[in-house]
């Protein structure tokens, strides 16, 4: 019955039966072939190499390293072409939890899972004896890696684009991937009625930031409902002009307007398509319409090819895009944050609108004054599809204990706690069929855990994707490792060690 | 395929489906009227757990053991021990028994909610405030005080924070028709923010004025110091008898327990140097220091325990600065425990106090024995506040903070099904739960 | 000759400004070089030969060329001929604003603008903007460029999206004679939002652009359509955001685009490929980052020298997933700057042409001092050369009036006694457009150092040779040594001397007041660097003194009678 799970203390210890072997090539690995780009040659570790996992036999030689910008780059991670993880025990967010399983994963997307899985002798293994394998964490908003959030100058701005700003060198991906974080949809902010596009993005760190883009995720936008649009907690600065609008119903007539134009421009368009087809020879060709690159994306939500995520807490401005998409004939794919949800659960099922919120956050904005941590599974009990998020960098590392929450606040079962941070916001973000579980045919984006996820005293080992190690805490900078390297460090003047622990 | 980690439910869901399995268990239903007013007129004389897996903290569990409080006091517990015919019984079959658990630093009671300035008394105009006293402005009925306790939270250190001298911080019971009611030390300890340098990472040419106003600013707190020594040395001396007069000063008269060694100083720091120059301070004035925060505290963790220099950390819920291993946060409770440091937890909110357990879950991942995170979270913090003869424990004759859970307390997904403050039984209502209760009930279309 | 008058209006503008620099004598043509090196740069070194300039113009060069009789003779010998240095990136004569630090971090400068307050000047949004028509060169901003061996630059606004169309001009001093080589040369632009108005972020501004060139495009089309015929078409509106537009999205107007950090070269690349615009990357401190994007752009980098420092560098963060020594951010931060230095010798083996510039931040001596920097690192000299003439002369649509020593382009020409690109040679005389300014190096140590320095480079270098007391104050109490240097010119050597023995003092250099140094600590098997870097004031410094993982310490120094 407890979840006591003793940890054991991390000093000089190498558990017998639980050593993580990795790929030793990590540091050897040839440079990545999707773009030339000079590679890093590997820093000498203080400590022995971990011993190579079965080396494939016949393994070609690795490619001898080229000299680059030794501290700005980073050991691409190899590309390997089978690597099975052995011994886990995989809760697969569809199918139930494996006892004790493999994984097999072949050019990066999962080949097979199970428990009688033949590992092939030419595959890498990582031996995940005594530990719980998860499929990686999606995190469906964040404002993480960008160098701009919000374009708050002006209360649409559809044009702009999270995807023209994103810096793909932020600490805090290493840091989220320490957690388990594989996946992010990375948002505008919400000082906007109608903010930017968003993106969605793998968090493959140390490549370049057009290799973080999610292949293939379909475009969302970023709304925003409440008191941010309204600046209701900013103190207007002097000589900056008041931006409409202030009050909720002048969000609502911001909306409808947007739309209004969107729907007369997407006409335009499409009598200026007509027009060209029924040409006749010797006629003139017709002037194209302004391209608008605002409203591009508008027209696209009312085509239903752009998923619509708004920032909402309160029950009457989300039922009011609930009656605007209506009008509009378009569907609201999430609202973010949601925190009254648990209070519309039926509209929100009959729009087939899900919702991204917190575990348990309150009491920091009037808005989320009737926030309860029961929320996410009174909803998900409801028939809502719920998602955790972060919204915030350092949340955003230990989503798994977040969703540990629902259990006891609402009583979600393990499994939709799980879902709830992995299938579901993938459902949500429409890349299911890629990620979000851990089922044959998908991508092998994985978090190795040392213990039951949401026990105490779990962290995660390695997080992996695309079937490659982007975390291993094995080779990780530690708080464990930096002060066993002060204790070797040479006297400093005065003859004394530098040590940690002592007076400095 | 089945959960069989997860804790066994009854008919209804989580912990609002306590309510309806305790008024099964219960002769007499507490009426859940005011978010926390103790009951009416039909209090039990004595509460009797029966049956449950006890964890006293300062000695070995005990299975199928039963736990008495009354008075306000835990009055026995043991595998042995019989139930009074008096006592209201709670089945604990499968469940265990802990000491309440201690936010040590919190801003409970003194803001309600974040963006509204109305209810936010966390922070005094000036930087030298030593006679504010963080009890006064405590609001007993604030929304966010139930919230806290139904997670198992009974006590926590509440105060404010800014400036250089924030006041006097208190150790609160979350119970009590006034602040002095709640009171456990009114006044735990001064609240000191100590000197430091702003934005060392910023700039191409680093500013030659920043170490300089942290300079000057370790100096006037240093003479702020050294005023009070000398207001307290005077003091004594009229006091004994001798001629002459002082004129009276509040904020002296605050300052003088401190310099006395009486009351203890919590040093809000979160460098190395900041440590090194409280300690430096506390060995000029002979202060009694309290460490807090000190998230680089690992650095001189055998200098503090020697010194038997106690640490509260946290939050855990903060990101390290670029240049720090991505563990720091979540690795210092453990190294410093390791060394022998008493360690305890804060979380420095409100309503996030009631994740204060999550926070110390989260250190046990990364090095910190989980006996040693539970004692954190009970016995130490009574011990530094130096209340360990009442508070912190489940032993014959301490108050009666209990809580009654379906496990491990620092399992989020452990139920906390019930709570006792001084021995009183804490309605599993507050704010949230009623919303909850109001919205389930909604018909589904 | 018109010496005279030359001579009393530069001393009547220039000696209110300068505290203690001798005017310079402006004295035109015809001119005979005699006997001189003469690096052509296109057709090779002469070791000694003979120039001469007449209208302003390079009549004759070549080792056996006649010496007409109406020139003043100037015998050169063992001095060198070069031609002068053109700077692509310069803001020379309009209203100063600050310009942005080149840096890695994108929208420092936005910060700067913020603060900078409600302006006068244009507000970045404008490439209709000519500088042509706004140019006013302080004349003591002119003389420094000029006097580190710069005959023209390249000046265009510094902030802003759409920042304006850029004149070149000569570095003469009097207005009068102020004719512009070329007018307009590009349009310029960046990714720096304008403060309190749309576009106010980076997402912004890419949207905006973007918006802004297909508006031109469409406006394009629409004019030529109405040009071949106008009935039964509505007027196009009559727009000059993008009636200026038009000739760049078609390719006719080249786009000089400040980008510098590895995503910046990207994006500016990727707008390029999107709207076919004749663009060339300017900046460019993070290139050896996107040496694909560049590559593929097919252009030449104008590459800036004011170095980022590494922790701005893109990337340096990946060292978070790295395991390194507690305190190997020193050792990382000069392997780092190795790199940062070699970006332009980065670029030119990857095959790239590249430009020098100053970034618009630097001052000359700076600005060379770092150029040196970028050969030390691997830069070859002689392209170095080329980046400094002929190729900036190329990018400006100037290539067959300046940038090299050939008859019949402008006698823009500098005289050095030594390797003005290799250890810090002399600059004895610049000819601008055919007149010659002569050069004088500033004499006495500046007292108490110059206050107010009213242009870049207007003020005396400060003085440091002789020994100090060098005092370094950390928590734990401070620690004082004895320091001896020795100047030469902007740079010094020395020692520092501590109990701990005598460490030599490396890469000492002064520009203006400020003093940068450092110093290699030996601990054990390892060593830490300790960079010093601080203001002074006479006899009295003070700054910071970096001990890598373990922060910085503040320190002072007085200079001992």
């Amino acid at each position: 019955m407890t979840q006591n799970t003793r940890y054991q203390t991390p000093r000089g210890q190498v558990s017998a039966a639980l050593a993580l072997v990795v790929i030793a090539a990590f540091a050897a690995a040839p440079a990545l072939a999707q773009r030339p780009r000079p590679s890093q040659a590997p820093e000498p570790s203080p400590r022995p190499p971990v011993p190579a996992a079965q080396a494939p036999a016949g393994a070609p030689a690795p490619a001898p390293q080229q000299t680059g910008p030794a501290p700005l780059a980073i050991a691409v991670p190899p590309a390997g072409r089978l690597v099975a993880i052995t011994n886990a025990t995989i809760m697969t967010a569809t199918h139930g939890t494996i006892p004790r399983g493999t994984i097999l994963i072949r050019d990066g997307r999962i080949a097979e899972v199970g428990p009688d899985v033949v590992v092939p002798p030419d595959a890498q293994t990582i031996d995940a004896q005594g530990r719980w394998v998860t499929p990686g964490i999606i995190d469906e908003h964040s404002h993480s890696a960008i160098e701009a959030v919000n374009e708050g100058t002006n209360s649409i701005t559809a044009e702009t684009r999270i995807r023209d700003v994103l810096r793909e060198d932020a600490g805090t991906l290493y840091r989220q991937l320490a957690g388990g974080v594989t996946t992010i949809q990375v948002f505008h902010g919400s000082a906007n009625t109608i903010g930017g596009q968003s993106v969605v993005i793998k968090l493959r760190f140390g490549l370049p930031d057009d290799s973080l883009v999610f292949a293939g995720a379909p475009p969302g936008q970023k709304f925003a409902l409440g008191e941010n649009v309204r600046q209701s907690n900013f103190q207007s600065q002097l000589g900056q002009s008041r931006r409409y609008p202030e009050s909720r119903m002048g969000v609502e007539e911001v909306l409808r307007d947007a739309f209004t134009r969107a729907r007369a421009y997407q006409r335009e368009w499409q009598a200026y398509e007509a027009a060209r087809r029924a040409l006749r020879r010797g006629q003139p060709e017709p002037v194209p319409p302004r391209r608008d690159l605002q409203l591009d994306p508008l027209v696209e939500i009312l085509e239903g090819r752009r998923l619509v995520h708004c920032h909402a807490y309160r029950t009457d401005e989300m039922l009011m895009l609930l009656r605007v998409a209506h009008d509009f004939g378009f569907r609201v794919a999430t609202f973010e944050h949601g925190l009254e949800g648990y209070k519309i659960t039926n509209e929100l099922v009959a729009a087939g609108t899900g919702v991204s919120t917190f575990a348990d956050m309150w009491a920091y904005k009037l808005e989320a004054w009737d926030a309860i941590p029961e929320n996410a599974a009174l909803m998900a009990e409801r028939g809502v599809l719920v998602s955790l998020n972060s919204d915030d960098d350092e949340r955003a590392r230990r989503l798994y204990q977040e969703a540990a929450k629902t259990i006891h606040y609402g009583g979600a079962s393990e499994e939709e706690a799980l879902r709830m941070i992995t299938l579901n916001p993938a459902r949500q973000l429409g890349i299911a069929d890629h990620v979000g579980s851990i089922d044959v045919g998908k991508d092998a984006d994985l978090a190795i855990f040392s213990g039951h996820p949401f026990a105490p005293g779990s962290r995660v080992e390695m997080t992996l994707i695309d079937g490659r190690v982007f975390f291993d805490r094995n080779t990780a900078p530690t708080l464990e490792n930096t002060i066993e390297q002060m204790q070797h460090q040479p006297p400093r003047r005065g003859g004394r060690p530098v040590r940690a622990g002592g007076a400095q | 395929m089945t959960d069989a980690k997860a804790p066994r439910r009854q008919d209804a869901r989580g912990r609002a489906g306590a309510v309806s399995t305790l008024a099964l268990a219960l002769v007499v239903a507490v009426a859940p009227v005011a978010a926390q007013q103790p009951s009416a007129p039909a209090t039990p004389a004595a509460y009797a757990i029966r049956n449950a897996t006890i964890v006293p903290v300062t000695g070995p569990r005990i299975t199928g053991g039963t736990i008495v409080l009354r008075g306000g006091r835990i009055e026995a517990l043991g595998a042995q021990v019989a139930v009074p015919a008096d006592a209201q019984v709670v089945d604990g079959t499968g469940l265990f028994v802990y000491p309440g658990l201690v936010d040590a630093g919190t801003t409970l009671g003194l803001v309600e909610i974040g963006s509204v300035p109305g209810g936010d008394d966390t922070q005094e105009l000036g930087d030298f405030n030593p006679h504010d006293d963080a009890l006064t402005a405590v609001n007993p009925t604030s929304e966010i005080i139930p919230t806290v306790r139904v997670s198992g939270i009974t006590t926590v250190l509440t105060g404010a924070r800014g400036g250089v001298i924030s006041g006097q911080a208190a150790f609160i019971d979350l119970m009590g028709w006034t602040p002095q009611e709640m009171a456990v030390v009114p006044h735990a300890g001064m609240v000191v923010t100590f000197p430091r340098v702003a934005g060392r990472r910023g700039g191409r040419r680093g500013g030659a004025d920043q170490p300089e106003q942290v300079d000057q600013q370790t100096r006037a707190l240093r003479n702020y110091f050294a005023d009070a020594k000398a207001y307290a040395d005077i003091k004594a001396r009229l006091a004994a008898g001798q001629p002459g007069t002082q004129e009276t000063s509040l904020p002296m008269e605050a300052m003088v327990p401190v310099v006395r060694g009486e009351s203890p100083v919590i040093f809000d720091v979160e460098t190395a140097e900041q440590i090194r120059g409280a300690l430096a301070l506390a060995d000029s004035f002979h202060l009694k220091v309290i460490l807090r925060g000190a998230p680089q505290a690992w650095r001189v963790a055998d200098t503090l325990a020697a010194r038997h220099i106690p640490v509260i950390v946290g939050p855990i819920t903060v990101t390290p600065r670029d240049e720090d291993p991505y563990d720091l946060i979540y690795g210092n409770p453990g190294v410093l425990a390791r060394a022998g440091v008493r360690i305890a937890f804060q979380t420095t909110s409100a309503s996030d106090a009631r994740n204060v357990a999550y926070n110390a879950a989260l250190a046990t991942a990364y090095g910190l024995d989980p006996d040693e995170a539970l004692r954190a979270l009970t016995i130490n913090p009574a011990q530094i506040f130096g209340v360990a003869d009442r508070y912190g424990s489940l032993e014959a004759g301490k108050v009666a903070d209990v809580i009654v859970t379906t496990g491990d307390p620092l399992d989020a997904r452990t139920d906390i099904r019930y709570v006792f403050i001084r021995g009183q039984l804490v309605p599993r209502t507050d704010r949230n739960t009623r919303l909850y209760e109001q919205f389930r009930a909604r018909p589904r279309q | 000759m018109r010496l005279v008058p030359f001579a009393r209006a530069g001393i009547a503008v220039l000696v209110p400004l300068l505290a203690v620099a001798v005017p310079a004598r402006a004295q035109g043509g015809p001119w005979v070089l005699t006997n001189v090196r003469i690096e052509t740069v296109t057709r090779g070194v002469i070791e000694r030969g003979t120039v001469v300039i007449r209208d302003g113009l390079i009549a004759a060069v070549g080792a056996d060329v006649a010496v007409p009789a109406d020139a003043r003779v100037l015998d050169l010998a063992g001095k060198t001929v070069l031609p002068a240095f053109i700077d692509l990136t310069s803001s020379l004569g309009l209203a100063s604003t600050p310009a942005p630090s080149a840096g890695g971090r994108p929208g420092a400068g936005a910060a700067a603008a913020a603060s900078a307050g409600a302006e006068a000047t244009p507000v970045g949004l404008e490439p209709y903007r000519v500088v042509a028509d706004e140019l006013r060169p302080a004349a003591a901003d002119v003389k420094a460029e000029r006097d580190a061996g710069f005959g023209a630059v390249l000046s265009a606004p510094n902030r802003g999206a759409f920042r304006g169309l850029s004149a070149l001009v000569p570095l003469r001093d009097s207005a009068a004679a102020l004719a512009l080589i070329r007018s307009p040369v590009a349009l310029h632009m960046g990714f720096q939002p304008v403060a309190g108005r749309y576009p106010g972020t980076l997402l912004g501004v890419i949207a905006y652009e973007r918006q802004a060139f297909y508006d031109a495009q469409r406006q394009g089309a629409l004019l030529d359509r109405y040009h071949a015929s106008p009935r039964g078409m509505e007027r196009p509106a009559s727009d000059r955001r993008l009636n200026a537009l038009v000739p760049v999205v078609r390719g006719e107007l080249p786009v000089l685009f400040a980008a510098n950090n590895e995503n910046e070269i990207r994006r500016a690349v990727a707008m390029a490929r999107e709207f076919n615009l004749a663009l060339t990357v300017v900046g460019a401190t993070e290139g050896f980052r996107a040496l694909d994007a560049l590559q593929a752009n097919r252009r030449p980098v104008v590459v800036s020298v004011d170095f980022p420092r590494a922790p701005e560098v893109t990337g340096w963060t990946f060292r978070a997933g790295i395991r390194h020594a507690p305190d190997d951010s020193a050792a990382a931060d000069s392997a780092a700057r190795r790199v940062i230095e070699g970006n332009a010798a980065a670029l030119n083996n990857a095959g790239l042409r590249v430009v020098l510039a100053s970034g618009g931040v630097l001052r000359p001596a700076e600005f060379l001092a770092n150029v040196r920097k970028a050969i030390a690192a691997g830069l070859p000299r002689d392209v170095a050369l080329e980046a400094l003439t002929i190729r900036p002369a190329e990018i400006a649509g100037a290539a067959d009036q300046l940038g090299s020593i050939e008859a019949g382009k402008v006698a823009n020409l500098v005289v050095t006694d030594g390797d003005l690109l290799g250890d810090s040679a002399k600059v004895g005389a610049v000819f601008v457009d055919g007149v010659r300014y002569e050069v004088i190096a500033p004499a006495a140590p500046a007292r108490g150092g110059t206050r107010g320095a009213v242009g870049a480079g207007a003020e005396a270098s400060a003085q440091v040779g002789g020994g100090w007391t060098v005092t370094v104050t950390t928590p734990q109490g401070s620690q004082a040594m004895t320091m001896t240097l020795a100047q030469s010119g902007d740079a010094f050597t020395g020692t520092m001397t501590s109990e701990m023995g005598s460490l030599a003092v490396a890469d000492g250099q002064i520009a203006g007041r400020t003093v940068t140094w450092s110093v290699t600590v030996p601990m054990g098997g390892q060593t830490m660097v300790v960079n010093f870097h601080g203001e002074i004031d006479g006899t009295h410094m003070r700054g910071t003194a970096e001990l890598g993982a373990m922060g910085s310490a503040p320190f002072t120094a007085e200079k001992n009678p």
